[in-house]
């Protein structure tokens, strides 16, 4: 209950606020163009973009997934002691050998 | 008396957006600049008020008018996890640091439609820059706060607090503060890890911004650096906790040290181009988050 | 709400400069010295519009455009040479605290006309028909053509950007395709203005870079002449780029900047090194060469092409 309050009452004063301060009149096309350094385009910006690190992105997820497997291990960490330290070794390890081919295949940068 | 709570968290989160702006004008005379006044952030936000919001080009109009927001509005539920004495915060969360991380994760969307909503070229760039870097960035995060729960033996953030009676998490666990400090740069878009922005795109995702609206955001980035230096102070700095003074006086105080920090930090460290900054994220910052957490595991047994 | 106005007259005047022929040392000294003045990053976050120097009438059409693209309430300041910068600097203090306090904005240079006509056009009168065709609001969308890099059937966005382009030399205009945020075409439309031998001072040359590898404090500190202080300058700019035999790369250059050495090489047809480099390389790139060296690498490289073969 405290976290649904808390969240709605933020974000509905936060959203209540920019809602009130700004004014987003109709502007002149002049004025609405997009900035290009006194340069013009020829199409609208929004595109089928080409997000370069795409291969990076795919290996993020693997890596995003596994924190939820941390969470719980972090509160039994202390309890189980040597076992929890060698199992999360062991999960990481396997990781870091993803890490390191991917890595070798060149996918942490811009295509 | 939570209603209580909720306003001081919001006057706290006032001063301190109006403290880091105020920094930021401090910062040029370490340059030998100029520094400007306590009067200077109150006078810029006033000129921006002053100043009509011009639309873009046929532009996504929900998305640019509410990005601020949410970003402000994560900055805010962020806030609320971080114990403001002991034993005490607005949001009495178990999985504290849970909460911190999906508003990191969240940040990273908004600004991503901050900069996709106007429908122009630079921000758009900044947009899909910020998100390429933002994505790796928030795994250190989550190894460095994990790391941080292995000795509290919990996920909230007044249990972490708690086990830091003894020693802080700054000695038990020495790289964590650094490794956060590049997640807190990214949130508040600053020096080495705005990818959002820069000269080289016009200021990227605000580059179509006026009067208001860029108000707003720049109100929002001070928000997250606030909340984001809270969360440090807590996490690593042992939070509420100290001699003779109350509690959130000393909370108060190493949020301001973890702030200006962060300011440092942003202007001093050279800013390189996105795909650099991915392989150093990739190849040296993540397995040495690895490293960090092992490192603390081993000390927390 | 007259105390938010006198509030915001005592702000930092909000200043996009647009920068001719000759002014872009003063312009840059006026800059990191004078007090009261901020160098907005775009025409958005400004409220006057400094014109330094003469724009040839080439470039008039760009600077309305850009004149346009300023929020109201917005003015117009010309700065000629020899006009002291303590003198340009009161003018521009000035028209902002008149500007502050309700002095009239100036009305657009251009007709209030869409790109292209769209209004009532097509099923839903957006301008467009089917998914992608016509031009919706005014202007077609992005068509897709092979990456360069990855061959990956994509969109191409073409656009030409300068002369006023703050992360450009002034005078440049480029017209460019982009495919993501790597460039995949690159033509010059224009030079950059000529600048006294002053501009190309290795301080200012090497506070050009700083600006770019987001270091605005440092680059203001070397621009009045003193030593930056910031962290990992060198390794920012990656070793390689806009390598020249006799030339070095851009980190060689940026270093030799810092140590007050003019650079010694030219490139050779620098436009045809941008092909393939990322949106931040490529500005880089182009500020790893002093103004003049740059001006005649890609004057030189146009009279080649002019001669037929």
């Amino acid at each position: 209950m405290d976290a649904l309050l808390i969240i709605a009452a933020w974000t509905g004063l936060a959203a209540l606020a920019a809602w009130g301060m700004q004014r987003q009149a109709g502007a002149t096309a002049p004025l609405a163009a997009p900035f290009l350094g006194g340069g013009t385009p020829d199409t609208h910006a929004w595109q089928r973009y080409h997000f370069r690190p795409y291969t990076m992105a795919l290996v993020f997820i693997a890596f995003e997934m596994e924190m939820m497997f941390m969470y719980p291990w972090a509160v039994v960490f202390v309890r189980e002691g040597a076992k929890a330290l060698a199992e999360m070794g062991m999960f990481l390890g396997i990781l870091s050998v993803g890490l390191l081919y991917g890595w070798r295949e060149g996918i942490f940068r811009w295509q | 008396m939570s209603v209580l709570l909720a306003a001081g968290v919001l006057v706290a989160l006032a001063l301190g957006i109006w403290l880091g702006a105020w920094f930021d004008r401090l910062a040029p005379a370490l340059e030998g600049g100029r520094a400007a006044g306590p009067m200077a952030p109150l006078r810029d936000w006033a000129a921006l008020l002053i100043r009509d919001q011009a639309e873009t080009e046929a532009p996504d109009r929900m998305n640019r008018l509410l990005a601020p927001a949410w970003y402000l509005a994560l900055a805010a539920i962020g806030l609320s996890v971080v114990p403001v004495a002991e034993g005490l915060a607005l949001w009495h969360s178990p999985v504290g640091i849970v909460v911190w991380g999906s508003c990191e994760a969240l940040i990273v969307i908004t600004v991503f439609l901050h900069g996709w909503s106007p429908n122009a070229p630079f921000p758009l760039i900044g947009a899909y820059r910020y998100a390429a870097i933002g994505l790796p960035v928030m795994l250190p995060s989550m190894f460095v706060l994990i790391a941080a729960a292995l000795p509290a033996e919990s996920l909230s953030l007044i249990a972490i607090v708690d086990s830091q009676r003894d020693s802080w998490n700054l000695v038990r666990q020495p790289l964590g503060l650094p490794l956060f400090l590049v997640v807190g740069l990214t949130l508040t878009l600053r020096g080495p890890l705005d990818f959002a922005g820069g000269v080289d795109i016009a200021g990227g995702t605000s580059a179509e911004e006026s009067g208001a609206g860029l108000f707003l955001w720049q109100v929002a980035r001070l928000a997250t650096l606030v909340a984001f230096s809270a969360l440090a102070a807590a996490v690593f700095l042992g939070g509420p906790l100290g001699p003779l003074l109350p509690g959130p006086v000393w909370l108060a105080l190493k949020t301001a040290l973890v702030m200006a920090l962060t300011v440092l930090a942003g202007r001093l460290i050279a800013r390189t181009t996105p795909s650099r900054m991915l392989h150093v994220l990739w190849v040296w910052l993540l397995p040495l988050s690895f490293a960090h957490l092992a490192v603390s595991g081993m000390v927390a047994l | 709400m007259s105390w938010l106005r006198t509030l915001a007259a005592g702000a930092a005047a909000p200043i996009y400069p647009s920068i001719g022929a000759g002014m872009l040392a003063e312009v840059e000294q006026l800059f990191a010295s004078a007090p009261g003045l901020r160098r907005a990053a775009s025409p958005r976050d400004a409220a006057l519009l400094l014109v330094a120097g003469d724009i040839p009438a080439e470039a008039r059409p760009a600077l309305d455009r850009l004149h346009d693209q300023l929020p109201h309430p917005r003015r117009t300041l010309a700065w000629k040479a020899g006009e002291p910068s303590t003198q340009i600097s009161a003018r521009l203090n000035e028209a902002w605290r008149d500007l502050a306090h309700g002095a009239p904005s100036e009305p657009d240079r251009l007709p209030d006309e869409p790109p292209n006509p769209w209004r009532g056009i097509g099923p839903h009168g957006q301008g467009g028909k089917g998914m992608m065709g016509g031009t919706p609001r005014g202007r077609p969308m992005a068509m897709t053509g092979a990456d360069i890099r990855d061959g990956l059937e994509l969109d191409r966005y073409t656009a030409r950007v300068g002369p006023f382009a703050p992360m450009l030399p002034p005078g440049l205009t480029l017209e460019l395709t982009l495919q993501g945020d790597v460039i995949v075409e690159a033509h010059v439309l224009s030079l950059p203005f000529p600048q006294p031998e002053e501009a190309d001072l290795p301080a200012l040359c090497a506070a050009r870079m700083l600006r770019l590898l987001g270091l605005e404090g440092a680059a203001d500190r070397m621009t009045r002449g003193h030593a930056p202080r910031a962290a990992w300058i060198r390794g920012a700019v990656p070793a390689g780029l806009g390598a020249w035999p006799g030339a070095g790369d851009a980190r060689d250059r940026l270093d030799a900047w810092l140590s007050g050495r003019q650079e010694g090489g030219a490139p050779r047809d620098p436009a045809r090194a941008l092909p393939g480099l990322e949106w931040h390389e490529a500005t880089l790139l182009l500020a790893s060469f002093a103004p003049g060296t740059l001006r005649r690498a890609l004057a030189e490289a146009q009279d080649l092409q002019e001669i037929p073969a």
